[in-house]
């Protein structure tokens, strides 16, 4: 499974978006405000399921705000931080 | 009459905390205590607070909703003495607090029940939610969390261009704590996380709203019902890092006591939304509630915290 599927997956898992499934989130879906609709209570959860997940750390608030855009952005930076 | 802190500029009916007082009021109550000491300051202070019970429509504002759910409907009279009341242990704490950066730590006495038992819950290594309110005086409980010998963060918005000044600031000394300001990236979800991962002790307020309004559930406070944030209780989920709700109040002239009102473990939360915090949330309102009712003078947040 790709980083962006399993990203998909973890998601829909650990977030409990029960009615969707990874074909139903696009690699370019904002992941905050329109697209997924998550919201900094679910960002918590999320910085922290990165870690359990992925072994990567999120720590610093710039290169969170990055990441944080889509899903393709967010898988590219779990790629590149646990390469 | 100053408004406490963590205001939220952006709050209902654009409620700013920012303090009333000029610059140079402020200086005067400051000259009073570096020459006549904090007795000196409160002098002053009984005739100002009767200023402001009487003339400012801005102390008036702020004072009625908190005494009207705490104390209900009242004449004119009893409003006034409740408002004066009200104004006078607010302007003491704000006095006191400057009286320990002046003067320095040792003209205040700090006693704390439950001091052993935040150790060892900060020792689980999980990191430490520390929820305190605007009651007594918050800065007093964050000078006891210098004991527990862990690096101290608070989530806390000051707004531009307020002149009340902070003890620290009056002792020239650096800030003893690290500021996240909830107007950032998601609210400091990534620097909260980070600083409880790394077991350290994170400072936030449970009775005012800061960030989302999405982010709150809403119970009934004083009977009627209130907004209260929950992203703490979410970080507690997430973490595992247990919830200490501390309060603080005025027990004598240069004294203060902290007690550990509650500690919340936030466990088996499932779902989605801020409703499924709503049980852990009605512990902390609960204890929160009990204080007003106990204290009633020391609980300062002149925030319009009821949606009516």
């Amino acid at each position: 499974m790709d980083t962006k599927t399993k990203l998909k997956q973890v998601l829909i898992d650990e977030l409990n978006l029960e009615d969707l499934t990874p074909a139903d989130i696009k690699d370019d879906d904002q992941l905050f405000g329109e697209g997924l609709g998550l919201d900094s209570l679910d960002a918590v959860e999320l910085v922290v399921q990165i870690q359990k997940h992925f072994g990567v750390e999120i720590k610093d608030m710039e290169e969170g705000r990055e990441a944080f855009a889509s899903i393709a952005t967010l898988a590219a930076y779990i790629e590149e931080k646990s390469g | 009459m100053s408004g406490k802190k963590a205001g939220a500029r952006d709050g209902r009916n654009g409620w700013s905390s920012r303090s009333v007082g000029s610059k140079f009021q402020h200086g005067i109550f400051y000259f009073l205590i570096r020459f006549g000491g904090r007795r000196g300051a409160y002098g002053l202070l009984y005739l100002v607070a009767a200023w402001y019970a009487t003339f400012s429509k801005v102390a008036r504002e702020r004072c009625r909703p908190y005494l009207t759910r705490r104390f209900g409907d009242r004449g004119l009279t009893m409003r006034w003495r409740e408002r004066y009341g009200l104004i006078v242990s607010l302007g003491k704490a704000l006095i006191d607090r400057a009286v320990v950066g002046i003067l320095g730590p040792e003209s205040m006495t700090v006693e704390f029940t439950g001091g052993e038992e935040l150790l060892a819950i900060k020792n689980e290594g999980k990191g430490l939610i520390v929820m305190m309110s605007h009651v007594g005086l918050w800065q007093a409980a964050m000078s006891a969390l210098g004991n527990l010998e862990s690096p101290v963060h608070m989530l806390m918005r000051r707004e531009d261009g307020d002149i009340d000044r902070h003890y620290y600031e009056h002792a020239g000394i650096e800030r003893p704590y690290n500021l996240i300001e909830p107007g950032g990236f998601l609210g400091g979800a990534v620097e909260m996380v980070d600083v409880l991962k790394r077991g350290e002790i994170l400072s936030v307020m449970g009775d005012r709203v800061l960030g989302e309004e999405s982010n709150t559930v809403t119970v009934d406070f004083l009977g009627a019902p209130a907004p209260f944030p929950v992203s703490a209780y979410r970080l507690a989920a997430s973490t595992g890092a247990p919830i200490a709700v501390v309060f603080s109040r005025k027990t004598g002239p240069d004294s203060y006591k902290l007690e550990l009102a509650e500690v919340i473990r936030v466990t088996g939360v499932k779902g989605r939304g801020a409703e499924i915090f709503k049980p852990f949330l009605l512990r902390y309102v609960d204890a929160l509630e009990g204080y007003a009712r106990k204290y009633p003078f020391q609980f300062f947040n002149f925030f319009q915290m009821w949606k009516n």
